[in-house]
């Protein structure tokens, strides 16, 4: 599983929650990956759109301009129990492994 | 040491968009400009920090980039861009190294220009993107060249006038190169290399901003053509002899429908 795969899992799993704002999503996950630039999660949330897995839309806001959201598809539920269930396995290979 | 001021949003976004415009295709570009303009402009955006949060504008448009379409369009632009070489060498030199049997080398322009057309018009019809209403500089530019390339003919016409001809091989004999020959020769050499040097603009601005701007790469394609035609059969005349006293004509029958068909190039362009 590569870092990549992980920055999507958690990108999908912010989404399975609820719908989120684009600029929410990517600050969230920079401030818990600090190497990782913005523009690189916004590239990783753009394939997941071009895959069917997240759609985006124009939502309303009380000021200012519509802002785009995106939300979890079923493709995207998909991919993300794919990806949970490897998460899982690659943790459970590093705790018999010893590795905390 | 002086410190390197950080880079504004503005600029940002400018960078960004020429680097999106000229990697993605027209819908994706416009969609990344537009999710990169809301990005950039939020309130709690720390300005200083835009590069190291957000990376190198050129950095997050390569991120973006389609391998497969990106390197498509990169072959595209090789081959015109190959075309315009051409055209700028041989309206430079005069001459080619590459000698097809039967063949004149003045027809050498002509296969660029009609091979240059084809595929710029077929590619831009099919993956370019018109945005507004035609841009002013386009109309100038165009304008600018087709004026060009008129008096640039209407000077071969006059040149090419077989009493015109007749008294230049005269004045010729023994004497250095009359000062019309001289004009003729420096229209054709810079006049090829600047319209292959615009074409080559026309093409940026047609991938990064309008596709319409194709027009001025096939009306500058066009002209340098016409110009290497030309360029080529006054190569291989002898200005001393009297020449063919057919020689306008049959240049002329042959530019003609060049340019018509450079001009009905330009114009489906611009539809």
């Amino acid at each position: 599983m590569l870092k990549k795969d992980l920055l999507e899992l958690c990108l999908l799993q912010l989404l399975a929650g609820e719908d989120q704002y684009g600029y929410e999503l990517l600050r969230r996950l920079h401030s818990g990956f600090p190497d990782t630039q913005e523009s690189a999660i916004y590239a990783l949330l753009r394939g997941l759109c071009k895959a069917g897995c997240t759609q985006d839309y124009q939502g309303e806001t009380s000021s200012g301009p519509a802002r785009k959201y995106y939300r979890l598809t079923q493709a995207g539920s998909d991919r993300r129990a794919a990806l949970l269930s490897q998460w899982r396995a690659l943790k459970q290979t590093l705790e018999e492994l010893g590795v905390e | 040491m002086a410190r390197k001021t950080p880079m504004t949003q503005e600029a940002y976004l400018k960078k960004f968009s020429w680097a999106a415009r000229w990697r993605l295709p027209p819908q994706e570009s416009e969609e990344a400009i537009a999710d990169y303009r809301e990005l950039l402009f939020q309130p709690g955006r720390d300005k200083n920090k835009l590069v190291a949060e957000l990376g190198e504008p050129v950095q997050a448009a390569h991120l973006l980039t389609d391998v497969k379409t990106y390197r498509r369009w990169l072959a595209v632009f090789a081959i015109l861009t190959y075309g315009l070489f051409l055209l700028g060498k041989w309206a430079w030199m005069g001459m080619t190294p590459l000698h097809i049997n039967g063949l004149g080398p003045w027809w050498y322009p002509v296969w660029t220009m009609v091979a240059g057309l084809a595929l710029s018009l077929y590619w831009f019809r099919r993956h370019g993107w018109k945005s507004g209403p035609l841009p002013k500089r386009l109309l100038l530019a165009l304008a600018a060249v087709f004026l060009f390339g008129i008096v640039t003919l209407a000077w071969t016409y006059y040149l090419f006038d077989p009493e015109m001809m007749a008294r230049l091989a005269e004045a010729a004999a023994g004497n250095p190169t009359p000062w019309q020959i001289i004009a003729q020769r420096e229209l054709l050499i810079e006049g090829g290399i600047a319209c292959a040097l615009a074409a080559l603009v026309g093409l940026a601005l047609a991938k990064c901003y309008d596709r319409r701007w194709l027009a001025l790469y096939i009306l500058c394609v066009t002209v340098a053509a016409m110009l290497g035609f030309v360029e080529f059969h006054m190569i291989s005349m002898d200005i001393s002899s009297r020449g063919c006293p057919e020689i306008q004509r049959y240049l002329f029958a042959r530019l003609l429908p060049m340019g018509a068909v450079g001009l009905m190039g330009t114009g489906v362009s611009l539809c």
